[in-house]
């Protein structure tokens, strides 16, 4: 048996409710101050530097 | 008359209406240690077999065909890259289809299977931008905990990787999905979509080390990851001789009222910003052909222009028109911009938010591009390794860079690059972490994937096989489909109250039977 809703949703709906505005209501400003970056220059000096040569993938969509 | 009849017009008799249905499927990179990309079919099966949330197995393909093409065809079947076959081990037996994708329709109404060797994570569709940043962000902590469970099982390091190549010439895909009006014709489509598809990468590029495909004699730092990959402008492939614009005919919806975009052409952004802006862009953008305009500029080579702006390391990023003479990518945006903000200030609060921060954010590109590196992906990764070359005194062609590059985009916390940034607080958030945590295993309240959702935590045991359009089930011994097509306008709401205050099944069958009230 096949089950339609599309005959009952054509009530009249309620107006949308407002958006939530997200966390804390919106997005933040702006920060444009350069990161410090001394944690990930110890991070990014750990990093194999051959795991890119290494990274084969079989190709997707 | 239907609810789908009412708003097929919508579009056209009332250009504010901007809320659209959407959601994004990444395919995650995978690197299991002593495997290699000929076992990653398995790996990947493994992988998603190891999610320990509430699921259920059984896709439902109703009315999905890759092959059909919305231009009015269906093609005989779809390109494949041939480098794969060497990954194929000669005499494995064939494994079956629903074997082989390991279905698992989550909770959360999200859809996690294993796609040619790759996690597939496809998010619940979402009407709102912080619900698909929270389901996106969602899928990338449920793929890390299955790469750990499988790792702990096996005793061997797995990393997952939200990226979009090899380095090698392999690529794989961040896909999105817009519902949009079927009176949009297929040549207005294409037609209108390329030049912004083509130049979005600019603020919604995930940035690449080098050149796939071709080759340069000078090293580059690219905006994207995926345009070396496009040869054509449209057509209904994906995984080889890949088009700017996929018409690929499969809307999930009633199809003679809908059609879906599915844009191909995007990068995996790890930027929260850069994955709302992209869709919201592209959501006003087709909202604009939905509407009537098509823009004033066509350009004369999208294929090359696509990858022209990527390696364009003056960042001027400018392409041929057809008609002669050039233009930049900037001009290109801003082109769209305009006009969405002539037909949709004020038409929702995600519209506006998206307005305001596309200018913002082509403003800052054409001031300075640091001033958007705490939002756009390839200007933080650029940022990020820059800042090591100059320390250790390297360039673009130095192996470890395209190895910094893959680990700005690993997902795991103590060593991904776009995670250290992010735990440094210079990247900008949309979703806390807390509403991300409850995206894992709650579907968006407002679409139809909250019936889905609830199908699956709480009739899962009856569900046959589940899809974006519908559900198969049983009850009371009889077989029955529930047919979501119709359910993709805002007025689900109701029916999702509705179901949400049932404690049976059969009370959900009695709300989905229940005529419906007179108007």
């Amino acid at each position: 048996m096949h089950i339609r809703v599309e005959e009952r949703t054509t009530r009249p709906t309620s107006p949308v409710p407002d958006r939530k505005e997200g966390d804390g209501g919106g997005p933040n400003k702006p920060n444009v101050k350069r990161p410090d970056t001394s944690d990930l220059l110890k991070r990014m000096k750990r990093v194999d530097p051959n795991a890119a040569r290494r990274y084969r993938q079989r190709s997707g969509e | 008359m239907s609810v789908g009849e009412r708003l097929q017009g919508a579009p056209t008799d009332s250009p504010k209406r901007m809320q659209r249905l959407f959601g994004i499927e990444t395919e995650y990179g995978i690197a299991v240690e002593g495997k290699g990309a000929g076992d990653l079919i398995q790996e990947s099966i493994q992988l998603v077999r190891s999610y320990s949330g509430s699921f259920v197995t059984g896709w439902n393909y109703r009315g999905e065909d890759a092959r059909r093409d919305m231009r009015g065809f269906t093609v005989e079947r779809l390109s494949t890259n041939p480098d794969d076959a060497q990954f194929d081990a000669p005499g494995r037996p064939p494994m079956s289809m629903s074997e082989e994708r390991s279905d698992r329709v989550l909770a959360n109404g999200a859809r996690f299977y294993n796609d040619h060797g790759h996690p597939e994570y496809s998010t619940p569709e979402c009407s709102q931008l912080r619900d698909l940043v929270a389901h996106d962000r969602a899928g990338e902590r449920i793929v890390l905990e299955c790469a750990r469970r499988r790792s702990a099982a096996i005793g061997v390091p797995i990393s997952i990787y939200k990226n979009n190549t090899d380095f090698h010439g392999a690529s794989y895909g961040t896909h999105e999905g817009y519902l949009m009006s079927r009176e949009v014709p297929c040549d207005i489509l294409i037609a209108g979509m390329l030049p912004f598809l083509v130049t979005r990468q600019i603020y919604a590029g995930a940035g690449k080390v080098g050149v796939e495909v071709d080759r340069l004699d000078t090293p580059v730092y690219q905006l994207s990851q995926r345009a070396d990959f496009f040869s054509v402008e449209a057509s209904v492939d994906t995984l080889h001789n890949r088009p700017i614009v996929n018409t690929r005919d499969e809307p999930h919806a009633t199809p003679r009222l809908y059609r879906r975009l599915h844009v191909i052409v995007g990068d995996a952004n790890m930027s929260e910003w850069a994955t709302a802006v992209k869709v919201g862009t592209t959501s006003l953008a087709i909202g604009l052909l939905e509407s009537g305009w098509t823009p004033p500029v066509r350009l004369k080579n999208p294929v090359g222009a696509i990858k022209e702006i990527s390696r364009d390391q003056t960042l001027r990023w400018l392409v041929t028109r057809e008609e002669g003479g050039t233009i930049s990518a900037l001009e290109i945006q801003r082109l769209y911009l305009a006009e969405a903000q002539r037909r949709f200030q004020g038409a929702t609060p995600d519209a506006d938010w998206t307005l305001s921060e596309w200018e913002m954010v082509l403003d800052a590109l054409e001031r300075d591009i640091l001033l958007a590196a705490d939002r756009v992906d390839w200007i933080a990764k650029r940022q990020l390794l820059e800042q090591f070359m100059g320390a250790e005194g390297l360039d673009w062609t130095d192996p470890v860079m395209q190895s910094l590059d893959l680990a700005y985009h690993d997902l795991d916390p103590e060593l991904g690059l776009y995670q250290g940034l992010e735990q440094e607080g210079v990247m900008r958030r949309l979703v806390t972490d807390r509403r991300i945590e409850g995206a894992m295993t709650c579907p968006p309240q407002d679409t139809r994937a909250f019936l889905r959702g609830l199908f699956v935590s709480r009739h899962g045991s009856a569900v046959r096989s589940i899809g974006w359009n519908g559900v198969a089930f049983t009850h009371e011994g009889e077989d029955l489909l529930f047919d979501m097509n119709p359910l993709v306008e805002p007025n689900v709401q109701l029916l999702n109250e509705e179901m949400s205050a049932t404690s049976s099944l059969a009370e959900v069958v009695q709300v989905i039977k229940k005529p419906a009230a007179q108007e």
